[in-house]
């Protein structure tokens, strides 16, 4: 068990370099902030101030450097535009985030795996055609139509929740609803794919005519099996999630860091997206870290290596 | 009591307890300002929007002198200045000012914020230093300053405007953290609560030198998306909207809200690139042909739902010369000007917009359509935002291209701009002749003698045609029927002006 753990963090580790490494590069290929920042008829003599004043005159590796060995240390620089540490600008934006995507997360899977269960037990009968069929529609509806169509029905027309913003458990829910219905509908149908596929299994035959009740071979024995690929992909729902839903956030006016990205992308603010991008990368690896040791407690055939 | 009725009765004491917060007076209710974006920082010396950082900033810091509506200065914490020889200003300072953190306005507050503008990061956003020419401030008492320039300057009053003061020994002994989170100005409202990226909350400042503003609470709210600031309108969350595009423009209409529809000054034309790719745009008959190719009073009515009319001069009314008409829309003299000068044929004209104003393609298309119909070959490039700023900078770009200039009502300001070499002069124009006189006006402190050079500077260059003129960019804002406020073209707020009907 110890050496799982240590092997994993060692891989972890080595996804945070390349990662960083690369979104480093990357940001400093896309050209010069000091054009988007210093007013447009700025002097070239007052550019190059700026450009000297925030350290993008050093050669390529000592910011690097000095980027890693501040991360080490928990200091992730300071933001280009807003002249504040990167670390408090997510920082105070992660609980929104956090509470969205657990919001959107928990109520995605109260969709997903009811559903999925019912549309394969069902399957080739009117239940299954219609969950089906709705989980195809809110796979392939863009995130923005299904945001801007839940505000005018619920915030614009019958006035039962607010149109944007953040605060109360009122303001939570259509946000939270917008990405439950994206997520669950691809959770759905690899839901009742996957059960439909263990139901056919030999031990669920056994368990069956070792006289079980029904009600337990579903939710005992076949569930646990079911759920090993449902697990993987909700892991990776969730960490996409918490990297910040943008086009949610955007239209919900929704704090997150999604925006906090997304704006520092446009603005060339290479710290924060530094900053942002090694979060993400984060929770991407302790995600699946979870997800790996989940495996275990689940399915008594995994062992961990 | 049976069950369902103790519930019954709970939820109805339950329903009307929410319902008690809604029966606040209306005056104690915050104004609430929706914008597409937040403030970036609140250090006055790093303002790089007029809303809604720009906004806030006017809110909690003063400067010595204020722009009107009218371009017009306003004293503010100057109560007198007079031009004391060619260089020398001399301002008379308001006295029984107090920053927020307690600190006393006087001479030498100014001199430690002029000094502070003057050095990185902020000489590269401040403009006070560069475009006036000033070397000193001078401190003759405690409530007397001189400001010196290096030229004499018509502008000393215009650029002031952006030049906020805030408390000396806090702006001087603060990291650049605190300053852009803890402002300690002289305005009418205070910080109540920044939450960054949401919104930020400021309350009326009751010992403001200019008296209590009427709205005690206001509020500016981050909410990108241009349908939900308008929803929100609407639903009467929100009292005020910023940056409605022409498109959506009469949702801003509704029971409680009303839309106002401002004739911006910004003015959008396609700048001709004369140092560019393409040596025809050099023959100033080449350049008016491109004038006359384009019907600009259709592409308004239609594009833009008659919403403004044609430029009728680079500078803003009021002081734009009367005598100057727009090209007519006549492409045969187009034909006729382009085979004078040498081009019966045509020739091939990249043409270039960037994300910096809405509607850069479709205007693009537009205008390239009817050059095409004179004999003009249009290639069509969108530009990356950054790549496009240096391209301006640098005056290299290809062709024509999509942008819009000096949204502002100062003459020497806007013309200056086209003078050889000029750091805004994107378009490489060099005329001799029309330097001499912006220069001799930006210096004749005589305003008769001072009109009547700008009014011959903006003859000579509306016939060079520089641009291809198109129009004046008009502003859209949602106000609540709640509320009076005169909205200002240049998008700065300042609710310390709105009143309740």
């Amino acid at each position: 068990m110890i050496a799982f753990i240590l092997k994993r963090f060692a891989q972890g580790l080595l996804v945070l370099i390349g990662v960083s490494f690369a979104t480093f590069i990357v940001a400093h290929l896309s050209g010069d902030p000091v054009e988007l920042m210093a007013r447009e008829n700025a002097t070239l003599q007052d550019k190059q101030d700026l450009r000297e004043f925030l350290g993008l005159d050093r050669p390529l590796g000592a910011q690097y450097l000095s980027f890693v060995t501040g991360a080490l240390q928990g200091d992730l620089g300071y933001s280009f535009v807003q002249r504040a540490p990167v670390t408090d600008l997510i920082a105070e934006r992660l609980p929104a985030t956090l509470l969205l995507a657990a919001a959107g997360f928990l109520l995605a899977l109260a969709i997903a795996i009811p559903l999925g269960i019912l549309s394969a037990l069902k399957h080739n009968t009117g239940w299954d055609i219609a969950i089906t069929s709705v989980a195809m529609i809110g796979q392939a509806a863009p995130g923005f139509w299904i945001g801007l169509m839940l505000v005018v029905l619920f915030a614009v027309e019958w006035q039962l929740l607010p149109v944007s913003g953040s605060g109360t458990p009122a303001h939570l829910v259509l946000p939270a609803l917008t990405l439950a219905l994206q997520s669950s509908a691809r959770l759905t149908r690899l839901v009742r794919a996957s059960v439909l596929e263990v139901l056919s299994a030999d031990y669920i035959r056994t368990a069956r005519s070792k006289g079980l009740r029904e009600r337990t071979v579903l939710f005992i024995h076949a569930f646990r099996g079911a759920m090993i690929p449902v697990v993987t992909m909700a892991g990776l729902e969730l960490a996409e999630l918490v990297s910040g839903a943008f086009i949610t956030e955007t239209i919900f006016a929704w704090p997150g860091v999604g925006r906090l990205a997304v704006n520092a992308v446009a603005q060339r603010d290479f710290p924060v997206i530094q900053g942002v991008v090694l979060l993400a990368a984060v929770f991407f690896v302790v995600i699946n870290f979870l997800v790996d040791l989940l495996y275990v407690v689940i399915d008594p055939r995994v062992r961990l290596r | 009591m049976s069950l369902t009725r103790t519930w019954a009765s709970r939820l109805a004491i339950m329903a009307s307890l929410a319902l008690v917060p809604t029966y606040v007076a209306a005056q104690d209710a915050p104004v609430v300002i929706a914008s597409s974006e937040d403030v970036i920082s609140l250090d006055p010396h790093m303002l790089d929007s007029n809303n809604p950082t720009g906004s806030v900033i006017w809110s909690l810091f003063d400067s010595l002198v204020r722009r009107g509506p009218d371009g017009s200065p306003v004293p503010r914490l100057a109560t007198a200045w007079e031009r004391i020889d060619d260089v020398t200003w001399r301002f008379t300072l308001r006295q029984g000012v107090k920053f927020s953190n307690g600190e006393d306005f006087n001479a030498a507050a100014v001199v430690t914020n002029f000094a502070r503008m003057d050095t990185a990061p902020f000489n590269s956003v401040q403009q006070l230093h560069d475009q006036t020419g000033l070397k000193e401030v001078k401190v003759i008492d405690d409530y007397t300053i001189d400001l010196i320039t290096e030229k004499p300057t018509v502008n000393m009053l215009y650029w002031l405007a952006e030049a906020f003061i805030a408390a000396p020994g806090q702006i001087s002994t603060v990291s650049p953290d605190e300053a852009a989170t803890t402002p300690a100005g002289s305005g009418p409202y205070v910080l109540g609560e920044w939450k960054r990226g949401d919104q930020i909350t400021l309350l009326a400042n009751e010992s403001y030198w200019g008296g209590a503003p009427a709205v005690k609470t206001v509020v500016f709210r981050a909410v990108p998306e241009v349908s939900s600031r308008l929803n929100e309108l609407r639903a009467g969350t929100v009292d005020l909207v910023v940056g409605i595009t022409p498109d959506a423009s009469d949702q801003a209409n509704s029971d409680v809200s009303d839309l106002v529809q401002i004739e911006g000054l910004r003015k959008m034309h396609m700048g001709i690139s004369i140092k560019g790719e393409q040596p025809a745009l050099a023959d100033p008959k080449v350049r008016q042909a491109l004038n006359h190719a384009v019907d600009v009073p259709t592409i308004t009515a239609t594009l833009l739902a008659g919403t403004t009319s044609p430029l009728l001069s680079i500078v803003n009314p009021p002081n734009n010369n009367p005598d100057l008409a727009a090209f007519a829309y006549d492409p045969e003299k187009a034909k006729a000007l382009l085979a004078e000068a040498g081009f019966p044929d045509g020739f091939p004209l990249t043409i270039q917009w960037s994300t910096r104003f809405d509607g850069g393609k479709e205007v693009s298309e537009v205008v390239g359509s009817y050059l095409e119909a004179v004999g003009i070959q249009p290639t069509y490039e969108a530009v990356e935002l950054a790549a496009f700023r240096a391209s301006l900078g640098s005056a290299s770009l290809k062709g024509i291209y999509f942008q819009g200039w000096a949204a502002l009502i100062n003459p020497s300001v806007e013309l200056v701009i086209l003078t050889c070499g000029h750091v805004d002069n994107s378009s490489g124009y060099c005329n001799p002749d029309y330097d001499k006189l912006v220069i001799e006006a930006s210096q004749t402190l005589d305003d008769t003698a001072r009109k009547s050079l700008e009014f011959q500077a903006q003859a000579i260059i509306w016939n060079d045609a520089p641009w291809l003129y198109l129009w004046r960019l008009p502003s859209f804002f949602g106000i609540s029927k709640k509320l009076a406020y005169d909205f200002r073209a240049d998008n700065y707020l300042e609710p310390y002006l709105i009143t309740y009907k």
